[in-house]
């Protein structure tokens, strides 16, 4: 039986972690959010004459080009230089629609690349390859924002409405991939995902990945833990599932769909798998105050309600993450998973066990 | 409301009157008002009903049209990804998460077009339509 994190979080309040370890054999689950880092590696091919290409531009936003004469990456939060709210994440998006993005690229020249300076257009069609690789996706729980200064602030995390005025969050709760594995016993490198709307990789730990993070009594992270290395097909995938964003006097970002099956081994992944929203907590930050303290720690449950409590003060509260989409991405791969064509095997390689962040001191 | 004023009408002590000589609220939400040239503003008009009505009178002896807010708000609903980005800013609950769909609803009647939602939306999905349109 293939069931989604949500069902089986369900089906746990009346059945144990046994009986649910011998009925269900794999628990589907998703997100649907902003995620920063994120890019697409292209191959546009060789023009005649060649060109070694050193600076370009798509659509004229900056790509990066130093990766040999045709290889580029879009970085999604790169910025058009003349419009704030256009980035590598809609070139990205208008690529994966099919649609022609211009491409502007300059060279010195070499010996056996003369030529200096092209001016064409690309598609997803006439490209090579076009592959998604995101460094630092699908953060194992994430911090709720508030803001507790004068001035409204405008943040990754959306905007922050000045004196407590509201409380963001950005999971999807018990959909979550990583917090219904929370110990990544059955998630690591080549752990195939769905992604974007189509099959892909887990290619390796995601940046800024953490261990000991601090856990609740269910043993879930209540703060930002691990994270994933994404891999895929970008030709293959749907703008239903990657979606360019632009958060006001933040920046360009990328919506990405994740979606990770889980197969329920034994009884305590069955009892991970279980996890619900009312036991499942978030540490809130305070980005109004310069040192980010952690001023209170909330359920999902609460935060979904739309209105929690702190000090005393009522505040309405809103995700960032699409739990909408996110039940449709768990929902579909259920489909896949049940229907024989999308199979789950054990990671190649697991994540590291103990990992500590660095931080970028003065030096 | 909005209220777009003829050009005409752009030097008369529009908000004065209806302030004092019809005893109604006014708060200004927006204005776009340049001499010589048609003018928007957007107001809340409270007050009792009869005052209220003969407010409406007055502005319309004035050849000034009024236009219900919510023909002004522009939402593209198809392309809304439901992640309640807008729903978070949105202080009159014109735009919620339902809790058992998680879609995102919108209630033109409850929008008092304070324009926060233009902001917060990654998709840029609503525009304030000031205007004769």
């Amino acid at each position: 039986m293939v069931l989604t994190a949500e069902e089986v979080s369900e089906m746990g309040k009346t059945h144990s972690a046994r009986e649910i370890a011998r009925k269900v054999d794999v628990v589907t689950t998703g997100t649907f959010s902003p995620m920063c880092s994120s890019g697409v590696f292209i191959n546009v091919g060789h023009a005649d004459p060649p060109i070694r290409i050193e600076k370009a531009t798509l659509n004229g936003v900056p790509v990066f080009t130093g990766l040999a004469a045709v290889d580029l990456y879009i970085g999604a939060t790169e910025n058009h230089p003349e419009n704030p709210a256009y980035g590598g994440a809609h070139v990205i998006e208008e690529l994966i629609k099919g649609i022609d993005v211009e491409l502007i690229a300059h060279a010195k020249g070499t010996d056996c690349y003369p030529r200096k300076d092209i001016h064409t257009t690309i598609n997803r069609s006439n490209i090579n390859e076009m592959i998604m690789f995101n460094p630092r996706n699908a953060y194992q729980n994430y911090p709720v924002a508030v803001n507790s200064s004068k001035k409204i602030m405008y943040t990754y995390m959306g905007s922050l409405l000045p004196k407590l005025g509201n409380a963001n969050y950005c999971t999807s709760g018990e959909l979550s991939p990583l917090l219904n594995d929370p110990r990544l016993r059955t998630i690591g490198v080549g752990t195939r995902i769905f992604l974007g709307g189509t099959t892909g990789y887990i290619s390796w730990h995601g940046t800024q990945f953490l261990t000991d993070t601090g856990t609740n009594e269910h043993g879930v992270p209540v703060s930002n833990a691990a994270t994933l290395a994404v891999i895929g097909n970008a030709k293959a995938m749907s703008s239903d599932f990657i979606k360019a964003a632009y958060f006001e006097k933040y920046g360009v970002s990328i919506f990405i769909g994740i979606g990770i099956p889980i197969p329920v081994l034994d009884e305590e992944m069955a009892s991970r798998v279980m996890i619900r929203n009312d036991q499942i907590t978030a540490c809130i930050e305070d980005y109004g105050d310069p040192d980010k303290p952690v001023i209170g720690r909330i359920t999902y449950a609460e935060l979904q309600t739309g209105e929690i409590s702190l000090n005393q003060k009522k505040i309405r509260t809103a995700s960032l993450s699409s739990f909408y989409k996110a039940r449709i991405i768990a929902d579909l791969l259920k489909k896949e998973v049940a229907e024989g064509r999308f199979l789950l095997s054990e990671p190649v390689e697991k994540f590291p066990h103990s990992k500590e962040l660095n931080t970028l001191d003065i030096r | 409301m909005v209220l777009t004023f003829p050009a005409e009408a752009i030097d008369e002590p529009i908000t004065y009157t209806l302030i004092k000589e019809y005893d109604v609220m006014i708060n200004i939400l927006n204005a776009d008002i340049t001499h010589g040239r048609e003018g928007n503003l957007l107001i809340e008009m409270s007050g009792r009903e009869m005052d209220v009505h003969e407010a409406l009178v007055y502005l319309e002896s004035k050849q000034i049209e009024i236009s219900p807010v919510i023909k002004n708000i522009l939402f593209n609903e198809s392309r809304c990804i439901h992640c309640g980005a807008c729903a978070s800013v949105c202080f009159s609950g014109a735009l919620e998460i339902d809790t058992t769909s998680r879609e995102l609803k919108f209630n033109p009647e409850k929008c008092i077009a304070c324009e926060l939602c233009i902001k917060a939306c990654p998709l840029q999905l609503f525009e304030l339509n000031f205007g004769v349109n």
